[in-house]
């Protein structure tokens, strides 16, 4: 139930930003239209909680969310920077390849983040995700080590603790 | 001229110096892994700051709100694009990286180098 409220408030608020101004004829049939998709599609948007926690948990990671925007931000420009240097040099000189990263996330929605931010970090790739061994394996536009520690704390640590507290 | 206009156009010619960088790197990286870096990735930097630079550009409630929603939409959709295009020109054997010194993948789908 918790859901599909949820969903509905999400997709008229959409509705309310395409439509640019919030008068009685958009009300209704915004309404009728996200009650619509509601009703057959809320399982696509959201996912029911298995295990409640106390409320202030929730703001908590809201907050932490909302922090995370400015440092994700952050780490894709300078990323961005680091790989149009490549693009400068005479002959593109780096060294690419297939590595593969283990990680300790076991919430789906977390996983697939994790593997989106990987994506969207310029110099990172995400290929592929193992559920038995809970590796990643990502193409790296210049590979420097393949030591396992290391390499998880160039690629992947500085979103892995925001997301581990976020979703868990 | 006013703050907020220049600032607006700082980030929009930010941006658009980013998508001169993607072509280049289009341009001259050597295989199809490596463009794909170029392209889709140093893109999503350019179309999120060219879509910022015009919710400061234009400044009004609904249509800023409109323009940081397509922005959104950029980041929700520019990973998932790059990440299929290449893990199928992987696995179907479109383009595979027979140069490369580390690839794990191919272990972990049992070809031979």
């Amino acid at each position: 139930m918790l859901q599909k409220i949820s969903a509905f408030i999400a997709l008229l608020l959409s509705w309310f930003i395409f439509a640019g101004k919030i008068t009685a004829d958009v009300v209704i049939v915004g309404s009728a239209a996200s009650l619509l998709v509601t009703f057959f599609f809320s399982d696509l948007l959201f996912r029911e909680v298995n295990h409640r926690l106390p409320w202030y948990h929730y703001l908590r990671k809201l907050t932490l969310l909302l922090l995370f925007v400015p440092v994700f931000f952050y780490e894709a420009v300078s990323a961005a920077f680091k790989v149009s240097k490549h693009v400068f040099e005479k002959n593109p000189s780096f060294n690419p390849g297939i590595v593969k990263v283990k990680t300790e996330l076991t919430d789906i929605t977390g996983l697939s983040l994790l593997a989106n931010l990987i994506t969207l970090t310029p110099g990172t790739l995400t290929l592929d995700y193992d559920r038995n061994e809970q590796v990643y394996y990502i193409h790296w536009i210049d590979v420097e080590t393949v030591k396992q520690a290391e390499l998880k704390k160039k690629l992947i640590a500085r979103f892995e603790n925001w997301i581990g507290v976020i979703f868990k | 001229m006013t703050l907020r206009i220049l600032f607006a156009y700082f980030l929009m010619i930010t941006g658009a110096a980013f998508a001169v960088v993607t072509v280049l790197g289009l341009l001259r990286f050597p295989d199809v892994y490596t463009r794909i870096h170029a392209g889709a990735v140093v893109l999503t930097i350019s179309a999120v700051l060219v879509t910022i630079g015009t919710a400061v550009y234009v400044w009004e409630f609904f249509l800023s709100l409109k323009i940081m929603m397509i922005g959104m939409f950029f980041l929700f959709s520019n990973p998932m694009a790059t990440h299929a295009i290449a893990r199928a020109s992987y696995k179907r054997k479109i383009v595979l990286p027979e140069q490369y010194e580390i690839d794990a993948y191919s272990d972990y789908l049992g070809r031979d180098k």
